[in-house]
């Protein structure tokens, strides 16, 4: 069950952000075609070739009828949702970044307890954003709301914030649970992608002296 | 009064070890609960919209397209090429690690993934062939910082959205509006060639009261060869910086196709990288992208906090009352972020930093572009010093050296580094000059 | 007591016509009650944004805001789009029928149930058509991309002049336009003027084409919460304030074209009434094309109002 909801909220995030970068490709593209084209027009006008003018003509047209205005919308959607459920992931992989330079420094029951109350403090700001967020789409939800280019209702838009929100919220308090019992944190190495090749940068920021090391 | 409790509660919630991000949602929240009108529920809006812009998500893709190009294979090419080319000099393997790493900043936006890139191919090759670890850690630590000031640059992306839309006012009473994306990114060229040319002296001079190894001197074939071999990536340089100024796209769309382009390149052209490899590479880059998202939507909440209290315009006020000159200012900022740099990454420093320090210095008549140069070689330098740096880190690791003699290994490029700072924080014109020239500004 | 505060918040600058406008009504406001309501005025989008002020004024966080009018048609009320309509007011008098008329009045009594009250409607003015290349018949927009404000009209609008819509932040549009992303754009000359984007536009062509305005909006809860004397004031130094910010939109707006004429950047071409008649006949369309969602009585009835059937 929980491996699944791992699973989902690892694709989901992956494909959010794979769906956003070939929506702009494709917006640019058909821009650049377009204008490619109309070119052609002017090309075959002002050379007295209006076979080439008129093929170009009917072209420009059937391109435009690919309607690619929303793509900007779609993009950003796209991105704020994948950040919001993103959050959610990184507080899994600890890549939420801290000023830990201070209490690495306290004895091991200080930080201990430093390390508890920043979990604690991360559950309590995203369960009331969370509940806020929901309280705020049902509000929404009673109006008839709609994003400009798709016109989608905007409640569902919103759905990010609670959704996203109560999720990292249930992943703070994972973490918490895990570090009391086995003392571990999840540690994230910047600039390492998992499996991708045997890291050389990885295994040296994790070798490196000036890595904090768990204790 | 307001400002003591906002700052006071910020800085001690920060200090506990807590995410950033969530020091300062926590900050807003209880401020606005306690103190003032604002009804909740903005919050949860404000957490929406806050990201909710196009300039924004350059961000993402720059993650993405980084991600590719280290994974892809494209580093260890720019080496290859840079080595063939300058490897017979005072320095050698040293020289060709600036140059590759300022090659690489030119396709890359962070300076974690330009270390990561090329130091983690090149510092073992340094200490192969000879040099002392403590000379290639100091010149990949320094040189990788150039990843955020030598276009694209997701620091300059934070600057500019942070002070986006921000009411400044400069000193004859009109409103300056901020910098774009577009005007940073060419007002970085200059001082990143520079800067990379200043390491590279540093380098070479070093190399030469030293006698390093040089390396035998590659023919032309050779040269011509490894260029070859090179050249996908580097078109990903005139695609990034000649579309922007071509007007080919905007720098959003720009970061977008050099995304597709460097997956077409790290798959499809070099191979160094298989198709199964991409939903890893898509997922750590969400991961990443997230994160700074994450941290930009606080960011953007806490500044609405502070422009709801008005403080940056206090804080001009009070300033230009003191009577405080611009130069005096300047070398204050510079303290300001080179002491955050002790505690934080970059991109925090400027999402809290900017937004407040902005208004006073169009208020004193410093120009927004330049502001944002400077602001972004300190964040450099701020890098490449312990206790928190994280291409010193990766240097470290690689080299198995500790924090002393590390901080002494870097010394003469981080001398090198504050020269530079002090020459672009008083000489405008490095930064100004070349959007100048290209009618941006 | 404490007096009430009205937080005013717009997304442009103060100098601008909505800017002086929304300084004229918190003068006149704290003036006629005599200190009991002050008007805090946030302009630039310093406290809101574009795109969540509407509903900031809906969740209270703001009590009053002027948002351009296009703004209305994502929150339902999809009628307020006829303002964008080419060619459907000939002129200010036509235009003043309809927004100062019945019309105008049954048309904020739609908002009635998301929440909002709407006080008064101010002018910006009629938008231009600028680009690199001449713009004189419809036919030489073929292949330009142009830079719109998200809207369905004006994409349709775009669309039947043979161009190629592009959405853009406004912050963006004036790199945009001196790079070429966009070929260009449409604004009422003194937002044209004060973005500097004459200076990165060859050719302009005084069309005339559209209209751009606001609505100066209140929450609803909060104004009919008022005691009924300051509700009385606050409607008298709106209609004042109404009538200074559109007196001084009129003028800018022939400031900003003459001052760009000055400037010499820009070669402005007047129409002749061959190419108005093309331009017209090639953007009639569009009112059938949007029929569906404003709704074709409305649209019918304000073409009577202005005389432009
Ligand atoms: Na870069
Ligand atoms: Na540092």
């Amino acid at each position: 069950m929980l491996r699944m909801l791992d699973r989902l909220e690892e694709i989901l995030i992956a494909t959010l952000i794979a769906l956003a970068t070939v929506i702009i490709f494709v917006s640019v593209a058909h821009r650049y075609s377009l204008g490619f084209v109309a070119g052609l027009i002017g090309f075959g006008r002002s050379h007295d070739m209006m076979w080439l003018a008129d093929g170009a003509k009917a072209t420009y047209l059937s391109l435009r009828q690919i309607n690619l205005v929303w793509a900007q919308e779609l993009c950003i959607i796209f991105f704020v949702w994948m950040a919001k459920f993103g959050a959610a992931y990184g507080v899994r992989t600890g890549i939420h970044v801290g000023i830990d330079v201070l209490i690495n420094r306290l004895d091991n029951r200080w930080r201990n307890s430093f390390i508890l109350f920043g979990l604690a403090c991360g559950a309590f700001f995203t369960g009331i954003i969370g509940a806020l967020g929901a309280r705020f789409v049902w509000d929404i939800a009673h109006t008839t709301s709609t994003s400009v280019d798709l016109e989608v209702p905007m409640w569902i838009v919103y759905l990010a914030i609670p959704l996203g929100s109560f999720l990292m919220c249930f992943r703070f308090l994972q973490v918490a649970v895990h570090y009391a019992r086995t003392g571990e944190l999840p540690h994230h190495d910047h600039g390492h992608v998992d499996g991708v090749d045997d890291d050389a940068a990885a295994s040296a920021i994790a070798a490196s002296p000036l890595t904090p090391k768990e204790r | 009064m307001s400002a003591s409790f906002i700052f006071g509660g910020l800085i001690a919630l920060m200090l506990t070890g807590m995410p950033i991000s969530i020091a300062l949602g926590l900050t807003v929240l209880a401020f606005l609960f306690t103190m003032t009108s604002v009804p909740l529920d903005t919050v949860a809006l404000k957490l929406f919209t806050g990201i909710e812009k196009f300039e924004i998500m350059a961000i993402p893709f720059f993650i993405l397209a980084g991600n590719f190009l280290t994974h892809g294979g494209v580093a260890r090419r720019m080496i290859n090429f840079a080595t063939d080319m300058v490897g017979h000099w005072y320095g050698g393997l040293g020289l060709a690690g600036v140059i590759a790493c300022a090659l690489f900043a030119a396709v890359s936006g962070s300076s974690p993934a330009t270390v990561v890139a090329i130091g983690s191919v090149i510092l073992p090759a340094m200490v192969r062939q000879g040099f002392p670890k403590e000379f290639g850690a100091g010149i990949i630590t320094t040189s990788g910082a150039l990843g955020i000031l030598i276009p694209p640059s997701i620091v300059m992306v934070m600057y500019s959205v942070a002070t986006s839309g921000m009411l400044a006012i400069g000193p004859d009473g009109k409103e300056v509006s901020s910098a774009s994306v577009g005007q940073l990114f060419m007002a970085g060229v200059v001082p990143g060639l520079m800067l990379a040319t200043l390491l590279g002296l540093t380098t070479w001079y070093r190399a030469r009261k030293f006698d390093y190894p040089r390396l035998p001197k590659a023919s032309w074939d050779q040269r011509l060869m490894s260029f070859r071999k090179a050249v996908w990536g580097l078109l990903l340089i005139v695609i990034v910086i000649g579309g922007i100024y071509t007007g080919a796209f905007t720098p959003t769309e720009a970061a977008a196709m050099s995304a597709v382009y460097a997956f077409v390149i790290a798959v499809f052209v070099y191979r160094d990288m298989s198709l199964k490899d991409v939903p890893k590479v898509l997922l750590a880059s969400a991961n990443m992208s997230a994160m700074l998202l994450y941290i930009i939507t606080n960011a953007i909440l806490f500044s609405f906090l502070m422009t709801h209290e008005n403080i940056p315009q206090a804080l001009g006020e009070w300033m230009v009352s003191t009577g405080l000159s611009w130069w005096m200012f300047l070398i204050m900022v510079n303290i300001i972020l080179l002491a955050a740099g002790n505690f934080m990454e970059p991109s925090s420093i400027v999402l809290i930093m900017a937004p407040i320090l902005f208004p006073v210095a169009v208020r004193l008549g410093i120009d927004p572009v330049h502001f944002g140069i400077m602001i972004v070689v300190n964040m450099e330098v701020g890098m490449c010093h312990p206790p928190v740096g994280l291409n010193l880190y990766v240097a470290s690791g690689i080299t198995k050296m500790g924090i002393t003699d590390l901080t002494v290994a870097v010394m003469p490029w981080l001398m090198t580094m504050l020269g530079f700072l002090l020459l672009v924080t008083y000489v405008p014109e490095i930064s100004l000059a070349l959007p100048r020239l290209l009618g941006m500004m | 007591d404490d007096p009430i505060v009205i937080k005013f918040s717009h997304v442009v600058a103060p100098g601008t016509p909505k800017g002086r406008g929304a300084d004229k009504f918190k003068e006149l406001a704290e003036k006629y009650t005599n200190g009991k309501v002050t008007v805090e005025v946030y302009p630039n989008s310093q406290l809101y944004k574009d795109k969540e002020e509407l509903e900031a004024l809906q969740l209270g966080a703001v009590q009053m805001l002027a948002p351009s009018l296009a703004k209305f048609g994502p929150l339902g009320v999809k009628d307020f789009e006829v303002f964008d309509l080419p060619y459907i007011f000939p002129n200010y008098g036509a235009l003043h029928r309809v927004t100062k008329g019945p019309i105008g009045k049954e048309l904020f009594e739609k908002l009635a149930d998301k929440g909002i009250t709407g006080l008064a409607y101010w002018d910006n003015g009629f938008k231009i058509m600028s680009a690199n290349s001449p713009l004189h018949m419809p036919d030489d927009f073929l292949g330009l991309k142009m830079r719109i404000q998200s809207s369905k009209v004006l994409e349709a609008e775009m669309n039947d002049l043979g161009a190629v819509p592009q959405v853009m932040a406004f912050s963006e549009v004036y790199q945009a336009l001196q790079t070429g992303v966009v070929d260009g754009t449409e604004n009422p000359p003194s937002n044209m003027y004060t973005q500097k984007m004459n200076e990165v536009q060859k050719h302009a062509t005084i069309s005339n084409h559209g209209y751009l305005g606001y609505a100066v909006i209140v929450n609803k809860k909060f104004w009919d919460g008022l005691p009924d004397d300051i509700r009385g004031e606050l409607t008298k130094a709106m209609d004042e304030a109404t009538d200074y910010a559109n007196g001084i939109a009129k003028e800018e707006n022939d400031k900003a074209l003459e001052a760009m004429k000055a400037a010499g950047t820009t070669e402005f071409h007047e129409m002749t009434d061959d190419e108005r008649a093309a331009w017209v006949t090639a953007l009639k369309p569009v009112r059938d094309q949007m029929s569906d969602r404003i709704g074709a009585d409305l649209i019918k009835k304000v073409e009577y109002a202005a005389g432009s059937s």
